[in-house]
């Protein structure tokens, strides 16, 4: 392997207003291999990727190409220095087509007037022969799969004569399948004298697919080291800064009636295609019940179901005694439902609604809180400030603004709305994603307490240690099926199998 | 809104983040300033346009600016303010007087007068910009007062001049409830549209402004079924029958004088502020308005909400309309179907400028009443302006008002300003 | 000569979208039939051809093809009423308004702002800003083409006038929509505003109240001699003004430059996914600002034509909503420039009927007037098939 480095960055400090996400960062990528960038979200390794393509501009440091100095002032700039960016959200255009999408910006033309579709395809169906990217230079982008979408973005860099490749945590979208054929392409790419910057948060990918890793905690750069000999647990504990032991404390469970239950259920998503199938399950009270798999399997889908969200195409859903099935959203949460949402700031919270508006988000058409239509603020402001102290609530009082508060804050408010209405039936959807440690601690605490209470849990998570410290029972949805039920006490290893198609047989 | 995707700038090591109890602060600190802003920028604003069209003043005519400001202030009556003395006001329904320091038995003088027109054009104004304003606060851009506005006209001038045997008030009542009706049911078309198939409402208004209009100019024009039954040559409607007509409370009947229809406008103001602030309905409009999304996580139905916002929104404009006919127009033409039904247009200035708050609404209609009053060819002084030039003038304010309210121009330049002075701090030279 | 031959039946429409065609077409001739010069009198006729109509499109819609089905039905329901109504009328009537080639030329005068307009509105909505100021940027050329004509005492030179004046307000609109990210429709509206307020005020500062000379340069009508003794085509293409063949060019422009070059392939791409075209190297805010300030110019175009090309004369606010028709015609035509010139053809026919029909009834007359809302709100209603806007049209782009 060649030793001189592609692209090297030095002292690459960003700044946000309130925050440093790079700070004095060192890097360096050499011709032809894999270096892997590793950290917690967060963690700043998208920011100075974004760096390294010219989206942003550092407040403070270098960054040489081959050597030499490089103003990397735009994408265009990057582009010409030969780096290539495939994003986490791609950036495809739906309604055009395979070719369209790869030569925008550099077209092929006749007499340099008109596009030459011809020649852009021709291209397109070289570049993807010389590095076994196969894709259908005349497919509209919408309509072929996620993992073809990786390659035309891949295509898109090459085409584009890119050496140096960055892949933004490339299989958070891809199934295990897509992922390690993503990691034959990679070595296919690093033969033909590619240099790759993979980011990711995944331990085991980083091990299998990196020929170095470099190691970044809030902003700083913490370690270069060879990913020969690197174990997982030595890169989680550089990853977080101390020995991850995410157990909660819990006793066994006693569970008592099912509260929720769900049988032959089977959801389409919004473009007709089963995403949920013939799903059938019980949450009782008093438990715990994680839902593992890798993101979208039709966890978004089961969700939304249960929550009267979305229609479902076939089954039975059942919150107490109440059978809900295709009752709107309303009707779900009379029947007892309390739903924490994925996406807090976009579902679970109105930002530009004071606390104490959001807090009554279930209650404002009722009294205490209104009658015969008649609000009564004054009665929400006093309701929310006992609610803020109970759970906590730092930053701000009943008439603060939600957007004016962290992430942390935010899901208390929303864990607080949710609980506060006694629900039977509690769905946590990924409820401490992007939160610190101590929010994190208080949302796993509150939940077990809510179980202790008699409350069923649903609990979804992609956290895999999420999943394993909190369930009582664990069930593995794949491809929009239950594929797997295993016990509080599951290794990871099993529940990796199931959650990648391979407990299949196991569960039939 | 802006491209939420790609990559939220976070990160880790927070070296300048205040410590947490300050944090606080800064957030009061910022709620404060937005709402010095909310006051400041638009009270800038409009003196910017102002200046502005001063300078149009003075570069196409070479007159003094600040004397045609003047004309047109006086021609909106505001100087009658200016004439304080003792006088006495006699309290409705009784015969009890109280001192009072502006002469409102004076009705036949100048300023009354013009301030009457002022008042008179007030009440369209604060009802379509409250219309705005509403459909607003649900995250809708409701263009279409015109049409509705038109509506309420349409309906209000037929129940107005038909039906003669009815008591007064019923009769008014009747043709002002179905003009409320008519701009309900026409927003609510655009609304039903948004909620079920997602059809943008500021398209939907404006074809309904147009059909409405050329919905006009067929009924009242020749030949159309509610042209003038006496005048058959005339392109102009029934006149509304007297007892049909809203009572005048100050100034000459004879002339066109100031009718209760003024109240009411006051009373929608506060209609406007109890349901956005005090009901549920409130509640629910404006968290679809904030965030559809946590809404219809919340349990609130999004649809009914677009439905609602809209027909309420399209009330109020149906409102202005029907108000109007039985207030002080009492005939409509086709030229007025065309013309004065833009006068709704001038509410989207109204409710931008007056922030879609309540009382910034009401402001913000006084000044758009007196600046439309005060450069009408009836009321502004020819020998200093002409009116033709200073109407066109008073458009041309609006647009800038508009534009720059619309962009918070101000408010954007101080914060970049604010940034880019930081950003000078924080860049140390390279090495 | 065969292969040319058969590429043209293949490009034909298939199976139900054929059916559907074929309904749409008889649908027409339902009413066709009843209007000179064929004039059949017995409703009978009209009745049979449109129900085959509408059953022709029945049939395309029960096979999947709804959008054209529906049409079809549509039209067919409408070929009935319509050919019914003129069977009852009197045959001196209908010699009087039905002169095909009077409805056509006329059809083509009144499509010809719109068009115009149209193209400007594809050219910005594309590129992802929506425009609902092309009236005013219509308003503002037909004030000053009239005025650069005048003073300068040059046509060509008022049309360069108009084209400047559109771009500037449209411009301006650029500026607020792009760079200070405003409301789209807020900084339209206040173009409209702008626009009106200033053309009234310079018209009456220069022009008082007497209103432009009659002695104004205007746009020529091109005359083609060796078609006049053509039926039909004579007397609709002989004499045309040049802004109607300017109009065409630009259509066709209009299609090649989105289509056909990579020019076209960015703005379009700007418009579905800025980000994606940004990370490209392609600068979103120049491509914007392109399109806008070319949309203000093609919109004051269309508005130069009504002034000095068309009537000769301005009035304040002479434009009378032809900018909010031309944006109807924009998504009535799926943001696709033959459908919207489609559009503005057929909205151009109703206005020449509206025109031609007083003879029948003054009043009604103008309800065609109101047809192009109509139908656009139909349109928008989704009730034939869904108009898909640009996906990111109104929403502002922050750089990273």
């Amino acid at each position: 392997m060649d030793e001189r480095p592609v692209l090297e960055l030095r002292g690459i400090t960003k700044r946000f207003p309130g925050i440093v996400a790079n700070d004095a960062v060192d890097f360096d990528l050499r011709k032809g291999e894999v270096h892997a960038l590793l950290g917690e979200n967060g963690a700043g390794k998208s920011t100075l990727m974004n760096v390294v393509y010219g989206l942003y501009r550092p407040d403070e440091g270098q960054i040489l190409v081959n050597g030499k100095p490089a103003e990397l002032g735009s994408p265009k700039a990057a582009i010409e220095n030969g780096i290539g960016m495939v994003h986490q959200h791609f950036m495809l255009i739906p309604v055009m087509s395979v070719a369209e999408n790869i030569v925008l910006a550099t077209e092929p033309t006749h007499n340099g007037i008109f596009l030459d579709y011809a020649a852009a395809e021709k291209r397109v169906r070289e570049i993807s022969a010389r590095f076994g990217l196969a894709v259908d230079p005349r497919a509209i982008v919408q309509d072929i799969t996620v993992g073809q979408q990786q390659r035309v973005e891949i295509l898109k860099a090459l085409y584009r004569g890119a050496d140096i490749l960055v892949l933004d945590e490339p299989t958070a979208v891809l199934t295990p399948q897509e992922s390690l054929e993503l990691f034959t392409i990679i070595r296919s790419l690093t033969e033909q004298g590619k240099s790759i910057i993979f980011i990711s948060h995944k331990l085991n990918e980083v091990t299998e697919v990196a020929d170095r890793i470099t190691v970044l905690r809030r902003g700083k750069k913490i370690e270069t080291l060879p990913a020969a000999g690197a174990t997982e647990e030595g890169l989680a504990r550089l990853m977080v800064g101390r020995e991850v032991l995410l157990r909660v404390d819990k006793t066994t469970s006693q569970p008592t009636a099912p509260l929720l239950s769900v049988q032959g259920l089977t959801v389409e998503d919004d473009r007709g295609i089963e995403q949920v199938r013939d799903v059938s399950f019980e949450v009782r009270g008093g438990e715990i019940v994680g839902i593992a798999g890798v993101d979208g399997n039709g966890q978004t889908e089961l969700i939304d179901a249960i929550a009267g969200l979305r229609r479902s195409k076939a089954g039975r859903i059942v919150i107490g005694d109440e059978d809900v099935t295709d009752d709107t959203c309303k009707e779900c949460l009379d029947a007892g439902l309390g739903h924490i949402p994925e996406d807090r700031q976009r579902r679970g919270l109105v930002l530009d609604f004071t606390l104490a508006e959001n807090l009554a988000l279930h209650e404002y058409d009722h009294p205490p809180a209104s009658r015969y239509g008649w609000l009564f603020p004054k009665r929400l402001i006093d309701k929310a400030r006992g609610l803020l102290q109970e759970f906590d609530v730092r930053g701000g009082g009943p008439q603060t603004r939600a957007g004016g508060l962290s992430g942390g804050n935010q899901q208390k408010v929303v864990l607080a709305r949710e609980i506060d209405r006694n629900p039977k039936v509690l769905i946590a959807a990924q409820p401490t994603r992007g939160l610190d440690v101590g929010a994190i601690e208080f949302v796993h605490r509150r939940l077990v307490e809510e179980r202790d209470e008699g409350r069923g849990i649903l609990l979804v998570s992609l956290e895999l240690d999420e999943i394993l410290s909190l369930s009582d029972r664990i069930l593995v949805i794949f491809e929009g099926r239950i594929v797997g039920e295993f016990p509080p006490g599951a290794s990871e290893e099993e529940l990796g199998v199931a959650m990648t198609g391979g407990g299949r047989k196991a569960a039939a | 809104m802006t491209e939420t995707e790609g990559t939220p700038p976070e990160g880790g090591g927070k070296v300048e983040a205040p410590p947490p109890g300050d944090a606080l602060n800064v957030a009061r600190r910022l709620a404060v300033a937005q709402r010095a802003g909310g006051l400041l920028v638009p009270l800038l604003t409009t003196i910017l346009a102002f200046l502005i069209g001063g300078l149009v003043v003075l570069a196409t005519t070479g007159k003094n600016p600040v004397t045609t400001y003047k004309a047109i202030f006086e021609g909106a009556g505001l100087n009658w303010f200016f004439e304080v003395g003792s006088h006495e006001l006699r309290i409705p329904f009784t015969q009890a007087h109280v001192p009072f320091p502006w002469n409102v038995n004076d009705i036949d003088s100048l300023a009354a007068y013009n301030l009457q027109q002022t008042l008179i054009n007030f009440v369209p104004l604060v009802l379509t910009g409250l219309a705005v304003a509403f459909a607003f606060r649900c995250g809708m851009f409701n263009i279409g007062g015109q049409g509705q506005y038109l509506a309420g006209a349409i309906v209000g001038v037929w129940i107005g001049s038909e039906l003669p045997n009815l008591p007064g008030l019923v009769h008014i009542l009747l043709a002002v409830v179905a003009g409320v009706l008519a701009g309900a049911l026409l927003a609510g078309i655009a609304g039903i549209l948004k909620a079920t198939v997602g059809t943008h409402e500021v398209i939907a208004t404006i074809m309904l402004n147009w059909i409405m209009v050329w919905t006009g100019v067929f009924l009242f024009g020749l030949g159309g079924p509610l042209q003038n039954d006496t005048q058959p040559f005339v392109p102009v409607s029934n006149d509304v029958v007297d007892r049909a007509k809203l009572a005048i409370f100050w100034g000459d009947p004879a002339l066109q004088a100031l009718h209760v229809g003024f109240f009411v406008a006051l009373a929608a103001l506060v209609v406007y502020w109890l349901t956005l602030n005090r009901t549920t309905l409130g509640y629910e409009v404006r968290a679809v308005g904030f965030n559809p999304e946590a809404a219809h996580y919340g349990g609130i139905s999004v649809a009914r909400n677009y439905f609602l916002a809209m027909a309420i929104s399209g009330a109020f404009a149906g409102l202005a309309g029907a108000i109007d006919i039985v207030g002080w127009q009492y005939r409509i033409n086709t030229n007025d179907v065309m013309i004065s039904s833009q006068i709704a247009f001038v509410g989207i200035a109204v409710a931008l400028l007056g922030r879609n708050k309540a009382i910034g609404v009401g402001l913000a209609g006084l000044l758009f009443a007196a600046l439309t009053t005060g450069t009408s060819t009836r009321n502004l002084d020819p020998e200093i302006f002409r009116p033709e030039l200073a109407t066109n003038l008073t458009v041309m304010i609006q647009g800038l008002v508009v534009l720059f309210v619309g962009a918070d121009v101000l408010v954007l330049y101080l914060l970049n300003v604010r940034k880019r002075g930081r950003q000078r701090a924080a860049t140390r030279p390279q090495a | 000569m065969t292969a040319a031959f058969e590429r043209v039946l293949g490009r034909l429409p298939r199976g139900a979208r054929a059916l559907a065609w074929a309904g749409i077409l008889a649908g027409i001739l339902a009413f066709w039939v009843t209007l000179p010069p064929v004039k059949v009198r017995e409703p009978i006729v009209a009745i049979l051809i449109g129900l085959a109509a509408v059953g022709l499109g029945v049939a395309a819609v029960r096979q999947g093809v709804r959008r054209l089905g529906w049409g079809a039905v549509a039209i067919g329901v409408l070929g009935i009423l319509l050919g019914y109504l003129a069977t009852r009328s009197s045959v001196t009537h209908l010699d009087q308004v039905i002169v095909w080639s009077a409805l056509t030329a006329a059809m083509l005068r009144y499509a010809t702002p719109l068009a115009f307009a149209a193209m400007g509105g594809i050219f910005s909505e594309r590129s992802g800003v929506v425009n609902i100021g092309l009236e005013g940027m219509m308003l503002s050329g037909a004030f000053f083409g009239i005025l650069g004509a005048d003073k300068l005492n040059s046509w060509p030179l008022g049309l360069l006038c108009a084209a400047l004046a559109g771009a500037v307000f449209a411009f301006i609109h650029a500026f607020f929509a792009i760079q200070l990210r405003a409301d789209q429709i807020v900084g339209g509206t206040a173009i409209n505003f702008l626009a009106l307020g200033i053309t009234g005020y310079l018209f009456i500062d220069i022009y008082g109240g007497e209103g432009t000379p009659p002695d104004i340069p205007k746009i020529p009508s091109v005359h083609l001699g060796f078609l006049e003794d053509w039926y039909f085509i004579g007397p609709v293409l002989g004499q045309l003004n040049l802004m109607i063949w300017l109009a065409l060019l630009t259509i066709v422009a209009t299609w090649v430059v989105l289509f056909k070059t990579p020019v076209g392939l960015r703005v379009r791409a700007v418009g579905e996914h800025p980000r994606a075209a940004d990370t490209v190297g392609i600068s979103v805010y120049a491509t914007r600002y392109v399109a806008v300030t070319l949309s203000g110019v093609l919109a004051a175009l269309g508005g130069a034509y009504i002034s000095i090309g068309f009537v000769n004369s301005f009035n304040q606010n002479m434009t009378v909503g032809r900018g909010f028709i031309a944006l109807a015609a924009v998504i009535f035509g799926n943001w696709r420039p033959w459908g919207a010139a489609a559009a503005a053809l057929l909205f151009g026919f109703s206005s020449a009927l509206a025109q031609r029909l007083p003879a029948y009834s003054e009043s009604a007359a103008v309800l065609f007037q109101a047809l192009p809302y109509v139908l656009t709100l139909i349109a928008v209603a989704g009730v034939i098939g869904r108009s898909k806007p640009p996906a990111s049209v109104g929403r502002p782009y922050q750089k990273q």
